[in-house]
């Protein structure tokens, strides 16, 4: 397949300071980095663990931040292509990437590479997205306007959350037992449509 | 005590409410001379106020035109409205007609005006007349309208390949508020593995000896 990154200039400084660190510690750089690649918009060290690190992989500010950006290109673009991990250490090992790193490189790709593509999958861009369904099963008795009814009446919680939030907004909606069984005829219709694009 | 009756208590209960007792002791005053054609007016006014409608025109109107002093027809007026609410709250399985007026009998209602309350209690207005009662009682909002959308996401600035399917919903609720959200495809199986549950349970409850006794 083409390949998915270029050897740029900013690659080739990269690589150099990437060959460089202790395998070890590499290893341990991309997983922590794969696992934040998903949350758009935040940092994927904090502050003080970037100081860490460059005092651990002895690489001053600019050339930390020149190694992480480029590892996430790196993974971003193997997630965007869906590339296959032998593809993805060939096409290190074409940049320069030395033999051992590549290997690292790859073997985490191949763990952590498939859970990262469908969760990215699963990202949503409308507002908000149904998290929960509750429910509840009512037996009305009474009520101000009647007595002696015998209804049963369901609540339905639905969570609904922003994509850009962590509270969660929850509606409840009532429904008597026909207007239930509307819902669940248009839910019906709409399974229709998914099943056929199977 | 008369031996054929059957029933507990009157269908306004064991202690007969103030308004309807003033009520029934004006209509049956001769000197007041409450004559059907304004009985009947009283009651469409009661009717279409109990409708949700203003009446009050009407009723001023009806008041001003009767030679009844404006207190004791407040008072018939407030009993006619006690004994209307009173009876449609109660199912038409549990309170028949006929005991309906039996119990306005025992009031000495005049037998006209107690056909007119029977003709409006058990006419084909009262499913209307129920309607728009529970309507005003305490309830969570409920769907007004459900409109939906199948996506297919092809490809994201994170994917080239994608091939998710996913629902949009747009529902309406009768509070008025509108929500719009994605139920991905797992959810919507929850959503509705959720609801055909209800409804058998639903439908398991209903069957239930105990609900199907008549009281």
């Amino acid at each position: 397949m083409a390949s998915i990154f270029k050897e740029t200039q900013s690659i080739k400084e990269a690589v150099a300071f990437i060959n460089a660190i202790d395998v070890n510690k590499f290893s341990r750089l991309i997983s922590r980095i794969i696992q934040k690649l998903h949350l758009k918009g935040e940092r994927i060290l904090s502050e003080d663990e970037e100081l860490k690190l460059q005092a651990a992989l002895s690489l001053e500010k600019p050339a930390l931040t020149l190694v992480l950006e480029t590892v996430s290109f790196i993974l971003e673009q193997a997630v965007y292509h869906n590339v296959k991990p032998a593809s993805l250490q060939q096409q290190l090992e074409a940049v320069h990437v030395s033999p051992d790193k590549a290997e690292v490189f790859t073997q985490t790709w191949a763990s952590a590479g498939p859970e990262l593509v469908d969760k990215l999958r699963q990202t949503v861009f409308a507002p908000k997205k149904l998290e929960h369904v509750g429910w509840q099963l009512n037996l009305q008795m009474a009520q101000s306007s009647q007595a002696k009814l015998k209804d049963p009446s369901a609540v339905l919680q639905l969570g609904l959350r922003a994509e850009d939030s962590e509270a969660q907004e929850n509606i409840f909606v009532e429904f008597s037992h026909q207007e239930l069984l509307e819902f669940y005829n248009k839910l019906e219709i709409v399974q229709g449509q998914l099943d056929s694009l199977t | 005590m008369s031996s054929h009756q059957t029933k507990e208590s009157s269908f306004l209960g064991g202690r007969i409410p103030p308004e309807v007792e003033s009520m029934s002791r004006y209509l049956k005053d001769a000197s007041l001379t409450l004559d059907q054609d304004t009985f009947r007016k009283i009651l469409k006014a009661l009717v279409s106020s109990i409708e949700g409608r203003d009446c009050r025109e009407v009723m001023r109107h009806i008041a001003e035109s009767s030679v009844i002093p404006e207190e004791k027809l407040s008072h018939i007026v407030a009993g006619m409205y006690r004994v209307l609410t009173e009876a449609i709250r109660i199912p038409t399985s549990s309170l028949k007609q006929e005991a309906f007026k039996e119990d306005l009998r025992e009031l000495r209602i005049p037998e006209d005006f107690i056909t007119d309350f029977a003709s409006v209690v058990f006419g084909s207005r009262r499913a209307a007349l129920e309607a728009v009662t529970s309507e005003r009682d305490p309830h969570l909002p409920t769907l007004d309208e459900l409109r939906w959308r199948v996506d297919v996401t092809i490809s994201t600035s994170s994917l080239a390949r994608a091939l998710q399917p996913s629902v949009l919903m747009q529902i309406k609720l009768s509070d008025g508020s509108l929500q719009q959200f994605e139920v991905p495809v797992s959810k919507f199986q929850e959503l509705r593995y959720n609801v055909a549950l209800i409804l058998k349970e639903m439908n398991d409850l209903e069957k239930k000896s105990v609900l199907q006794i008549q009281d």
